[in-house]
């Protein structure tokens, strides 16, 4: 069974993961090739803080937040493993603050002692009337991502540089399954109206002395609008702007100066921090994750796809109940070839 | 690990506490925390076994403090129950010389040199402050001065976040602004200097055992100090007689133990309220 997995981002690589942990007894030989024209450290998933959180509100999708929480309690299984500092997974834990009173946010049980903030606490954040403090997760591309092509590498899963233009030109080459885990860019492969970017520029700043995240929820400007504070393992995520259908990828002055000065006024030792650089990434933003699986007419053939796409500015955060998710479509597609080998008999 | 203190004992500490505590979380959350070393930390402290004490007079100071759920608790086996809570972390390497900073831009004079006699001392001076820590044993004569020996290591693991520290006060992981602090020991009587490879390996265990993370990191250096131990601070006034035959009033500041930090500016605070009594009061005196 050959497999061909198009994207390496942190959806990619977690997705061939998976169907290489729960397939690779069953189906032999189960060959899984990734293609892709951009490789870490130069993915979306770099680029991202590393910070595990879902948007506040899942706004009824209970199948996101259980693939969410998914994702947290296996990152959380590995934090005492020898490998957690090489995929980049650790501890932190800071404030969630909101301009008005608002309801506790969906992953409230996920997280480790989510609480309120107490007045004293609220008294730090001029401007914020309420406010939540949990530890969380971090998940830092950077590392995570090597760690996954590693994993992947040994246990001989190939990677090929090589732009995809179309599921056809894949499957003309060999693929019988074809799992489409290609972000933003989705709709060159394949239209889709309900995929925009959401660009987002970040600063990375040196200021080690802030352990703590800081996110601040503005509801009148949306998600990411507003400044928010990631230390990573070595630097400081400073946001962020969320500009839907802005396919830049160059950063902007503007909004350099914009984060800059929003986050000195929520943290203002950080105007004695030293910035090192800034970045922007588009996030892959759809109303709902895309997964699910498509089977395509080519002629005489069927294309048997599964779209793994669509994360938003949440990829890291859901990747592997996603994944999990993707293997178990990758499961029905088995049982049907199965099947369908069975009748020619 | 605090000592029985009588109610008197116990409301001072308290005030002490939280004068200290709210000076240093102001300065956290001032824009110059970068220059002072001074800096906003959370995490857990975790017993083996269920405290008498479940909750330290300090608790409310202190922000958010809680107890940990079960489900947090998984993540310390062999301990019983825990705690979290948010403090001020003072790295004094970077704190002191910012107050010495303040000190001489107010007008303060520093000068070098030991002290041996404070009567000969208190003769040049209208009032004498004694703050020798471990030094008051000789200086002042108090035997129930003695070195508590603590040792550190320096270590280099920046992915750590939380503070981590046992109840028992003999093992901790305390990350600072550039590095994070392991511990230790607390060997009261012990006036060693020198680095106990002994005690490092026990520290590194201890701590590995706490955050399997941390081997991932590295030492970066050890340190030994002597914490100046004592019942408790001793804060007061008396009268020194000096050879001139003036009385000088002499105030004490020393015994923090290892509250130097958590209780330096209370005590400060204590102390100068008592310099300004023993000021007003002295008689008027013409020098001739």
């Amino acid at each position: 069974m050959r497999v061909a997995v198009i994207g390496a981002g942190v959806i990619g690589l977690s997705t061939a993961q998976s169907i290489y942990e729960q397939y690779h007894g069953q189906v032999r030989p189960l060959t899984i090739e990734v293609y892709a024209d951009r490789f870490t450290p130069l993915t979306t998933s770099d680029g991202a803080a590393g910070f595990w959180q879902p948007y506040l509100y899942d706004k009824g999708n209970a199948e996101e937040t259980k693939w969410n929480k998914e994702t947290f309690d296996y990152l959380l299984s590995f934090l005492h493993s020898p490998d957690a500092i090489k995929m980049g997974i650790f501890l932190q834990s800071g404030y969630n603050l909101c301009t008005e009173s608002a309801p506790d946010p969906s992953f409230k049980d996920i997280v480790l002692g989510f609480r309120q903030l107490t007045d004293r606490e609220l008294e730090m954040f001029p401007g914020y009337s309420h406010g939540w403090f949990n530890t969380a997760l971090m998940v830092e591309g950077k590392s995570y991502l090597p760690w996954l092509m590693d994993w992947l590498i040994q246990r001989g899963v190939k990677f090929y540089d090589r732009k995809i233009n179309s599921f056809q030109e894949l499957a003309d080459s060999g693929a019988q399954v074809i799992i489409n885990c290609s972000g933003v860019r989705s709709g060159e492969l394949q239209p889709d109206p309900e995929l925009q970017p959401g660009r987002g520029q970040i600063l990375k700043v040196d200021a080690p002395w802030i352990k703590h995240w800081i996110l601040t929820h503005n509801f009148t400007k949306g998600t990411y609008n507003s400044p928010y504070i990631i230390p990573g393992s070595r630097l400081v995520t400073v946001g962020g702007v969320f500009q839907l259908g802005n396919w830049s990828e160059m950063n902007s002055s503007g909004d350099h100066k914009k984060i800059w000065e929003e986050a000195c006024e929520l943290e203002p030792s950080l105007t004695h921090a030293r910035i090192v650089e800034d970045w922007t990434g588009l996030r892959p933003v759809r109303g709902r994750v895309r997964l699910e699986r498509e089977s395509i007419q080519s002629g005489p053939r069927t294309i048997e796809v599964i779209h793994n796409y669509g994360h938003g500015g949440y990829g890291l955060t859901i990747h592997r109940g996603c994944a999990q998710e993707a293997a178990r479509l990758f499961g029905e597609i088995l049982k049907l070839t199965r099947w369908e080998t069975k009748s020619h008999l | 690990m605090t000592p029985l203190l009588t109610d008197i004992q116990l409301e001072r500490q308290r005030r002490w506490f939280k004068e200290s505590f709210d000076h240093l979380l102001a300065i956290a959350q001032s824009s110059t925390c970068g220059e002072t070393g001074v800096i906003l930390s959370s995490g857990y402290q975790v017993f083996k076994e269920v405290p008498a004490e479940r909750r330290p007079y300090w608790a409310e100071y202190v922000l958010g403090f809680r107890d940990l759920s079960d489900r947090e608790m998984k993540r310390f086996p062999g301990h019983k129950f825990g705690q979290a809570f948010t403090t001020v972390k003072c790295e004094c390497t970077t704190y002191l010389p910012w107050l010495e900073k303040r000190f001489r831009k107010a007008g303060g004079e520093i000068q070098q040199g030991k002290v041996s006699d404070l009567q000969h001392l208190a003769d040049s001076y209208d009032i004498v402050v004694n703050c020798s820590g471990l030094g008051a044993r000789s200086l002042v004569g108090d035997a129930t001065v003695h070195p508590v020996r603590g040792q550190i290591l320096k270590f280099h693991a920046p992915w750590v976040k939380n503070f981590i520290r046992d109840g028992d006060g003999h093992t901790y992981i305390y990350p600072g602004v550039n590095s994070v602090t392991l511990g230790g020991t607390r060997q009261a009587g012990d006036w060693r200097l020198q680095v106990d490879a002994g005690d490092r390996e026990g520290i590194l265990e201890r701590c590995f055992r706490l955050d399997p993370s941390l081997r991932g990191g590295r030492v970066l250096g050890e340190w030994v100090g002597l914490r100046p131990g004592r019942e408790s601070p001793r804060v007061e006034v008396e009268q020194l007689k000096t050879p001139g035959g003036r009385e000088v009033p002499l105030v004490h500041n020393y015994g923090h133990g290892g509250w130097g930090v958590s209780l330096a500016w209370g005590t400060a605070l204590d102390a100068l309220g008592l310099v300004r009594q023993a000021l007003n009061q002295r008689p008027p005196m013409a020098r001739l």
